[in-house]
């Protein structure tokens, strides 16, 4: 029966809903688009209300369906895209590593996911921060990825990730360590659940390490 | 077949092997990899199999029976390694599969793909079994590369494969595609799950047979018809569809033959003909038609659409169950504690019906006491389901059925016939054709209503139900069957004059009263017309004008001229002479507002500037910490703010500066300063300081001088400056913006000009931040479309940022750059563009965020398709939340402007200018709705709920056919005034 189930996916995906938020002009749809369809728009238009994408993706052989929302980012729309956080199982908080403003908004952005996501309180969401625009040129780099780490490991977010949807790299990456980093989650609040325990779990599947940085670290 | 013709097949053969291979390549580039399923394998699996049956030497081989090229595989399995996994693989396939023992590709080809009564609940083994899975495996190639080399022994001398070229050819051909990853996340069952909008709209031209252009197939948004029966057009399209897919899914929807008692999702039943031992989920449903009472339970793979192609799904139609209840005679109930009950339906012939297992939470009750009411009056449950025993009014259901436990778990009900009274029966035919009559309201009906509302079901248990034997005095019947005929014609009147005033209550305000007529106006405004409307350069008639735009349009060369009165820039009856005037005063006025804000802008860039030297400083800083870090950059480490030029470097570090590094945590505000404005400067420089004696405000602003051209002086200037804003560095307050206030005269756009303005730190960063926003979203604007060139990008820019100066309590917002635009390229003038973008504005504006328009538009929306289109209403209801209408808020906010293409944005664009003065001044909604409806069926038949929507109308962007939409429209609008008028 092997072969068989090879050719057609026997049970329905798990389904993830992915909100992507960060300053406006940052990449999200960008990033949103090369994932999805592997392409990339230099003239692409500035999002005006919500856009969704489905997308599968696999990780350790299970296959997810990936409902990634892509917001408006600019402040003044909020009304219109929190009602979006609701039911999120990922949030991927963006900025550029040229605007060293938009780095500085990652706070202001978190804080509003959590507030209108219904987060329960004390529980880790699976944020994930991704740096975009790594094609840029070293001189025009504003961020660097040690502010990254450090903000990561402040707001105790284990996640983050370098990224350039212009040239592809780690963008598929970026999204299947999403998908790990809450499978992590899950399990752990599985876990806790039954039993509060600080043993290791030895099982527990290590990431590779293509993505850079915290994930491992942070682990312990 | 002559030397020649057999060389040239072969070429042929091996062409269309390139081209396959070649459309693989592509798409795994474009998507990254290839589904396993997609068109383009099958297609190179079959190039590749006619290939390899060409110059088979079957006779030789003993391959004459089943598919040449399988039993090949097969043949060649002992001696290559690589074909004996892949053979293996095959018949671990086949032999999965009882049905089909000897699969072989050409054969699969010829046969029809699906049986019927297939044992699997799978699909057909995929046509080209074994070179599908060879590429998949990566193995294809190799496998070739055997055949090739030993071709003599498979192949006859001029065959294809056994050719010197065109064999290797082919072997390394395969290598690409035998390079690829192949992916099976994506199933045809998600394709059509999750179908691309493209997709659906492809679909549903496949599906109605009728009309070519579907997509403008008017809805059915007649209210009047609306009132008396269900959707007729969708009827009459039913019954053209030749899909019984479909007409079977639809016809679990309530209709006009079938009223919906019942229905529930996720109801188990384990299929009788099915190969599966769980029960599986699926919706059950009681309809009643005039015949009688009908279960229906369709499995969940049914029900997310239909499929017109012969599907794998296409198995799950032998599980779908179809009962009519007048076959059945007794209705066995099983009681679980632990599930929500179980109902089996025993038949005159005594067979038992798969058993129906319902879910918790009262549904097999709820079920149960549908079918009661259904069966009445002509049958009934015996004993009744409702204790009638009691006197009191509340009608309790037998104890063994409430969901609590009891010992009782089973009961048995017997359904009893009533109809043995013949006048009954005429009594209720009388009463069928009674009923048609009073118009009842789709709308108000819920779907599993035990109301009055249909035509056969009609009493209510209280009164009627008759728990006596069918012994009841006749008489009694027939008067509660006429107090009922009269209460439903009451309440079916009642809801209608609601419903009415409703919509008068609510929608008078949509529509202008006054019906237009739209006679020989639908060819717009063309150039003779606009020489007869224009006379002597003055339009007087500017009714006449409103009313051509609005049934037609404006001709193109025509709307540079004709905007500006459609916006109200220019005014009716002014002459060319005043126009002329008011655009040099429009001219005027704007350039002076520009070169207020290109000051300010100056002086943002130079802060940018150093804000971003002063990151990459720190960030290469960290880079190579422990190296000589310049002192410039040391300092700048020190205090993060845009203290010095960076320009100042060649002057070397400025000692008074490094002095006070605190001091310039300060907000700082520089000028920018060419060497050439040295003597302005200097005047600034005097009379801020003059300010700053006389206003004993001071800021914690200081002034900055990166010129060094301006001396000591200057700088001893700021020495003082910065004293005083240290000891008063708790005042918040800023210096008045006075360069503001006085009219600038100058045209030169230099930032000198703008009156030494002294800009307050709030103003500055406002400003600031907006300047970066409308720069971003200026880049990012319709950069696709030909006019957008640079240079335009920047008068779009300019355009932006005059409004947002003179507009900062609203500041940017997403969305104005792409209204501004198609005003830009229409006018190709700044100030006009600019000037029309104000008035566009006027109503704009309430669109975003700080408005409240957009919640009305959702409000009325909502309103609207409530009254002119039930259907939909009830599908949106289902979906709770996609009432909210997101779907709509580009729509609104920007006009439509993104959901079609240019020329059809001019085209729109002047309808809603004119249609206030027409026909309505919401005339968006109908277009919103027009949109809708153009797509109804496709929503309606996909039931789509809310976040489907969404991607589909993102996607259908740019593809609307504008035309039509328009027209339908201005139907909308005629609609809703009559249905407004006709009282």
């Amino acid at each position: 029966m092997g072969s068989r189930v090879n050719m057609r996916p026997t049970s329905k995906n798990t389904l993830l809903k992915v909100v992507i938020l960060g300053d406006g002009g940052v990449g999200k749809s960008c990033l949103m688009n090369r994932f999805v369809s592997n392409q990339f728009d230099e003239h692409s238009f500035h999002t005006i209300g919500v856009e969704f994408l489905n997308k599968d993706i696999e990780i350790d052989g299970e296959t997810y369906t990936l409902q990634i929302w892509d917001t408006a980012g600019q402040e003044r729309f909020k009304t219109l895209r929190t009602p979006f956080y609701r039911g999120s199982d990922i949030c991927m908080l963006t900025y550029a590593i040229d605007d060293k403003h938009s780095f500085r908004n990652l706070q202001m952005w978190k804080n509003e996911f959590l507030y209108y996501a219904d987060v329960k309180e004390n529980v880790q969401f699976p944020f994930i921060v991704i740096g975009n625009k790594s094609d840029v040129e070293a001189n025009e780099r504003e961020v660097s990825q040690v502010e990254m780490e450090t903000w990561c490991n402040e707001n105790a977010i284990s996640a983050c990730i370098e990224t350039s949807a212009k040239n592809a790299s780690n963008v598929q990456e970026a999204f299947a360590t999403a998908v790990q980093h809450w499978l992590r989650l899950e399990n752990r609040a599985d876990k806790n659940e039954c039993l509060y325990t600080d043993t290791v779990d030895l099982t527990k599947k290590q990431s590779e390490n293509r993505t850079s940085c915290c994930i491992n670290a942070s682990d312990e | 077949m002559s030397l020649n013709n057999e060389n040239e097949y072969k070429g042929r053969l091996i062409a269309a092997v390139k081209k396959e291979v070649k459309q693989v390549m592509e798409e795994s580039v474009t998507r990254k990899f290839v589904h396993e399923e997609s068109g383009s394998v099958t297609s190179l699996c079959a190039a590749v199999e006619a290939c390899l049956s060409q110059g088979l030497r079957r006779r030789a081989l003993g391959l004459f029976k089943t598919s040449s090229t399988t039993a090949l595989l097969h043949k060649i399995a002992k001696h290559s390694r690589e074909a004996a996994i892949i053979s293996k693989k095959v018949q671990e396939i086949e032999n999965s599969d009882p049905n089909r023992r000897s699969s072989s590709s050409s054969e699969s080809l010829t046969k029809p793909t699906l049986k019927k009564n297939h044992s699997l609940p799978s699909t057909p083994l995929p046509k080209y079994l074994w070179i599908r899975l060879a590429l998949f495996e990566k193995q294809l190639a190799k496998i070739i590369d055997y055949l090739v080399s030993n071709a003599n022994k498979y192949y006859d001398k001029d065959a294809l494969v056994a050719d010197p070229d065109y064999g290797s050819i082919l072997s390394s051909l395969l290598v690409g595609p035998c390079a690829l990853d192949y992916s099976r996340t994506k199933t045809p069952d998600h394709f059509w799950t999750d179908p691309p909008a493209d997709e659906l709209v492809q679909r549903h031209r496949i599906s109605s047979s009728h009309s070519t252009p579907p997509p403008v197939r008017r809805p059915i948004l007649n209210f009047r018809r609306s009132l008396n029966a269900s959707s007729e057009d969708s009827i009459t399209n039913r019954t053209t569809t030749q899909h019984l897919a479909k007409d079977y899914v639809e016809s679990l929807h309530q209709n006009s033959r079938a009223t919906l008692l019942f229905g529930k999702n996720n109801v188990l039943v384990l299929p009788v003909n099915a190969d599966v031992s769980q029960p599986m989920p699926g919706y059950l449903s009681l309809h009643q038609t005039a015949s009688g009472l009908t279960i229906k339970w369709t499995p969940n793979q049914l029900m997310n659409g239909f499929t017109d192609e012969v599907q794998d799904k296409s198995v799950f139609w032998d599980y779908a169950l179809q009962v009519r209840l007048d076959e059945i005679v007794y209705v066995h109930c099983h009681q679980d504690s632990e599930t929500g009950g179980t109902v089996i339906l025993v038949g005159q012939d005594g067979v038992q019906r798969p058993p129906i297992h319902f879910p918790k939470g009262g549904h097999m009750l709820a079920f149960l006491s549908c079918i009661e009411t259904g069966l009445l009056p002509r049958g009934r449950l015996d004993p009744p389901l409702w204790s009638q025993r009691c006197s009191n009014k509340r009608r309790r259901p037998l104890p063994a059925l409430s969901e609590t436990e009891e010992t009782t778990k089973d009961y048995v009900f017997r359904i009893a016939d009533n109809t043995t009274h013949k006048d009954i029966l005429k009594q209720n035919e009388l009463m069928d054709t009674h009923i048609a009559l009073p118009p009842k309201s789709r709308v108000q009906l819920p779907s599993t209503s035990t109301s009055s509302e249909s035509s056969t079901k009609s009493f209510s248990i209280d009164q009627n139900a008759p728990d006596s034997p069918p012994s009841i005095c006749i008489q009694a019947v027939c008067d509660s069957m006429k107090r009922q005929i009269i209460s439903r014609a009451f309440y079916g009147w009642l809801a209608y004059c609601r419903h009415l005033s409703t919509v008068r209550t609510h929608l008078s305000g949509l529509v202008n009263s006054k019906i237009v007529n739209g006679e020989g106006a639908s060819d717009g405004i063309t150039v003779e017309k606009w020489n007869e409307l224009c006379t002597d350069g003055v339009v007087t008639d500017h009714a006449e004008l409103y009313r051509l735009t609005y049934f037609g349009g404006i001709a193109h060369d025509l709307r540079k001229d004709l905007w500006p009165y459609l916006l109200g820039h220019y005014k009716f009856g002014s002459t060319t002479q005043q126009r002329m005037e008011l655009s040099e005063e429009t001219k005027q006025a704007y350039e002076n507002t520009m070169s207020e804000w290109l000051a300010v802008e100056a002086i943002v860039r130079q802060r940018d500037k150093e804000t971003q030297a002063n990151a990459i400083a720190k960030l290469s800083s960290e880079s190579m910490s422990g190296e000589q870090v310049p002192a410039q950059i040391q300092r700048d480490l020190s205090n993060e703010v845009f203290e010095d030029n960076i320009s100042d470097e060649d002057s070397g570090p400025n000692v008074e500066e490094e002095d006070k590094p605190e001091r310039t945590r300060q907000n700082t505000i520089k000028y920018d300063s060419d060497p050439e404005q040295d003597e302005k400067e200097e005047r600034y420089q005097q009379q801020q300081l003059k300010d700053f004696i006389h206003n004993v405000i001071v800021t914690n602003a200081s002034v900055d001088m990166g010129n060094l051209g301006s001396e000591i002086e200057a700088n001893g200037h700021r020495n003082d400056l910065d004293v005083v804003a240290e000891e008063n560095s708790s005042l918040d307050t800023c210096i008045e913006t006075h360069g503001l206030a006085s009219p600038a005269m100058s045209t030169c756009v230099s930032p000198a000009s703008s009156n030494g303005g002294v800009y307050s730190q709030e103003l500055l960063e406002t400003f600031g931040l907006n300047l970066h926003r409308i720069e971003k979203d200026v880049q990012r604007c319709d950069r696709n479309y030909w006019y957008f060139t640079v240079e335009n990008l920047d008068k779009l820019r300019n355009v932006m940022c005059t409004y947002v100066w003179e507009h900062l309590d609203i500041g940017y917002m997403q969305g104005m750059c792409d209204l501004v635009a198609p005003l830009l390229v229409i006018f190709n003038d700044e100030s006009l563009t600019y000037a029309c973008f104000c008035h566009l504005m006027e109503r704009m504006v309430e669109n975003f965020p700080n408005g409240n328009a957009m919640d009305c538009h959702f409000a009325n929306m909502r309103s609207l398709i409530q009254i002119l289109d039930s259907e939909m209403y009830e599908l949106m209801h289902s979906h709770g939340d996609y009432t909210h209408f997101y779907f709509c808020y580009r729509w609104f906010l920007l006009d439509f402007k993104r959901e079609l293409v240019y020329p059809d944005v001019y085209a729109t664009w002047e309808v809603i200018w004119a249609a206030q003065h027409v026909a309505s001044s919401h005339f968006v909604l109908f277009l919103a709705l027009a949109l809708l409806e153009t797509y109804r069926d496709i929503i309606l038949s996909n039931c789509m709920d809310f976040t489907d929507i969404i991607k589909f109308f993102n996607e259908m962007a740019e593809r609307h056919n504008a035309a039509a939409v328009l027209s339908l429209a201005r139907d909308l609008v005629l609609q809703l005034q009559l249905l407004i008028e006709n009282k």
